[in-house]
């Protein structure tokens, strides 16, 4: 689906944008390393719409959603929402927009305080704000509490008296009580049983449309993300492999790697079975990535080049962008270059 | 008829608590035969693990409290044997896969010797000619440099590989039936069907019966052959893997699989069923879904149906099941 009305400005922006993280190195007194969590990252997300981020554990996507809301500071590049660059901003603006933000965790059970009723765990966004009597926090708590699908008498109760749903919903009304207008859900339903999937992603896309909510959804799920967002990005060790419509991604897969993710997802169609491609070996470390482009070590058709030049995305249609040289090819520079630099034989799997 | 492996009759396993009695899993029956994989599939809390514990015997009781009428392993009766004895089938008739690989192996000792152990255990032979056999092992479950890795200990291997070296802990004395508890929840997709390859290879090279234990609807449909869904510590639906996905007789059953997301499907609100799995200290009277049930009705609030059907084939503990199982039968 192509946005109605481009926006000329995105909600939120992000370019080129690393994150890193210092980490101690092997031996006592060794160099300190760097997990490149994220690198080089450009996207935008518009107002309105649900922009998926699917990845493998370790991808880098959960960091990425906390760059976007600004819960983890970039090492390079720069955050703009609204149009304002996010970390340029004193810490007093800084909260200011950070209120158009909100966040919805993973792990219903350790994100709610067990010793705070679901009243104080709802409340609690507008009680640190300071500038709400308490029945004007009770009746916003009730509003919501009814918007998420739970009872007045609730409000008294505490977490460990609920079901992983009934605590997703929970979190859910605590992350919109200061109508936020942007929301980054991070896989908001992968903790919870099967049955309640359903319940949870309905109830998120019901509060988008009456509220008109910008949602950011980290997911590993392909179906989910296939249902809900109309814009996604695939990524792998950090890095995005390939971004743009939803649509146009699931309808013509063009990185090896999306086409891999695809196909391992396993369907319950039983009737038609499929050719699967099987990718081998695991996700190198992040700590030191691959040169080259990032996906080549487990490409199935990896070329010799692949090993030294990065790929860059390129637009391959409106909307649809990949990062791989199959796709773009080499130029006669970089063939020229790869000739000539020596592979390592370490680097060489 | 083909030969049974595991037979369970009546399966009970209660946990008294503080305010009342868990009763986790309420007479279970199970028939898994020969190079056959079964699966048992519930939500979480539903009983699975649980059963899978009892069958192994590996519950501690107390405080759980456990009852059986019947559990043999082939021509093995374990349905009394004593703990002692339990040790030498446990590894060498049966074995387990766990979930999460890294609480399952030993952190302080190389995966090798982990290995080396249960041919040490079960079988008479040196420490080298054990070795010989842990790197054909390995070597069997796609591990690469086997020779190598048998030296590293747990924390130096991905989770894809140390799911690989618990297969290879299971498949080692190539007991008579493996029990997969939640084998690739902990891993990514590319690595789940990896290791889900290689289980299935496995099981199927050495025609060895395998229960499956999970949640994964389409982990079922990639490995099963019979498929028994649990809900609230029953049995409510058994059938063959095809037939469970083509034509679901238990509501709960239906509601299940309608409620996965495809990727097929095209954008809509996702099919829900209302509600969540009861507490299981407070599981409602009569039929245990119908709170969450769209066909209930009178019958459903007050009596439990039984788990009816043939014997050997398709069975629904359903008062208004989708179609009756013998309706069904071909």
């Amino acid at each position: 689906m192509t946005r109605n009305s481009p926006d000329p400005q995105p909600l939120l922006e992000m370019e080129n944008v690393s994150v890193d993280f210092p980490v101690k190195g092997p031996y006592p007194f060794s160099k300190k390393c760097w997990i490149q969590a994220v690198t080089d990252v450009s996207l935008e997300v518009s107002e309105g719409e649900t922009f998926g981020i699917v990845g493998e554990s370790g991808c880098g996507k959960t960091t990425l959603a906390n760059a976007m809301i600004g819960m983890v500071r970039p090492t390079a590049g720069t955050v703009r929402f609204q149009g304002v660059d996010l970390y340029a901003l004193n810490p007093k603006a800084f909260k200011e927009a950070r209120r158009e933000m909100q966040m919805i965790f993973q792990d219903p059970f350790s994100s709610l305080n067990p010793r705070f009723s679901v009243y104080e765990i709802i409340r609690e966004p507008l009680y640190i704000r300071g500038q709400a009597s308490e029945t004007v926090m009770k009746g916003k708590v009730l509003e919501l509490l009814k918007l998420v699908g739970l009872d007045e008498e609730d409000m008294y109760r505490y977490p460990s008296d609920f079901s992983g749903g009934q605590r997703q919903r929970i979190g859910i009304a605590r992350s919109i009580i200061l109508n936020p207008r942007f929301l980054v859900c991070d896989e908001p339903v992968s903790a919870l049983d099967v049955s309640v999937h359903a319940q949870i992603l309905n109830l998120l896309m019901d509060i988008q449309k009456s509220r008109h909510l910008t949602y950011v959804f980290v997911s590993h799920n392909l179906a989910v993300v296939k249902n809900i967002c109309q814009n996604m990005v695939v990524m792998y060790l950090g890095m995005i492999m390939e971004s743009g419509s939803s649509d146009a991604i699931f309808a013509n897969p063009l990185h090896p790697y999306t086409k891999a993710l695809l196909s391992a997802v396993l369907d319950i169609d039983v009737t038609k079975p499929r050719d699967r491609i099987l990718l081998k070996g695991d996700t190198p470390s992040p700590i030191d990535p691959p040169a080259g482009c990032r996906f080549w070590q487990r490409c199935p058709s990896a070329m010799k080049g692949c090993r030294t030049v990065p790929a860059k995305l390129v637009e391959v249609e409106p909307d649809h962008q990949v990062a791989c040289h199959l796709i773009s090819g080499f130029s006669a520079q970089q063939v020229a270059d790869s000739l000539h630099e020596p592979v390592s034989p370490k680097s060489g799997g | 008829m083909a030969d049974t492996v595991l037979e369970v009759r009546n399966l009970k396993v209660a946990f008294p608590c503080p305010g009342g009695v868990i009763r986790a899993v309420e007479g279970i029956d199970l028939d898994i035969h020969r190079g056959e994989c079964a699966a048992l599939v519930g939500e979480s809390g539903c009983g699975k693990s649980v059963s899978a514990l009892a069958i192994m015997k590996l519950l501690n009781t107390p405080p759980a409290v456990c009852r059986v009428d019947k559990l043999w392993l082939d021509d093995l009766d374990l349905t009394h044997l004593p703990d002692r004895q339990m040790e030498r089938i446990r590894g060498k008739h049966m074995a387990m896969i766990f979930q999460d690989a890294m609480t399952a192996l030993n952190p302080v000792m190389t995966v090798g010797k982990q290995i080396d152990e249960i041919y040490l255990r079960h079988s008479r032979l040196s420490r080298r000619e054990a070795r010989q056999r842990t790197i054909e092992a390995l070597e069997l479950v796609e591990v690469p440099e086997a020779r190598s890795r048998a030296n590293s200990y747990p924390h130096q291997l991905s989770g894809g590989m140390r799911q690989r070296v618990l297969i290879a802990l299971a498949f080692a004395c190539v007991p008579k039936l493996i029990i997969a508890d939640e084998p690739t929840t902990a891993l990514d997709v590319t690595i789940q069907a990896q290791v889900l390859d290689v289980l299935k290879n496995m099981q199927r090279v050495h025609r060895v019966s395998a229960l499956l234990i999970t949640h994964d609807l389409s982990v079922v449909a990639n490995m099963a052959d019979t498929v028994y869904v649990m809900y609230a510590g029953k049995i409510v639906e058994r059938a063959a893997m095809q037939e469970i996905f083509l034509e679901p007789l238990h509501p709960y059953t239906h509601g299940l699989l309608a409620s996965v997301p495809r990727i097929s499907d095209e954008r809509q609100p996702f099919v829900q069923i209302p509600d969540a799995v009861p507490h299981p200290m407070r599981k409602p009277t009569g039929c245990y879904f119908h709170p969450r049930c769209p066909r209930s009705n009178d019958p459903c609030r007050q009596r439990m149906p039984r788990l009816e059907g043939p014997d050997d084939g398709r069975a629904v503990r359903c008062w208004h099941p989708l179609r009756q199982p013998h309706e069904v039968r071909s």
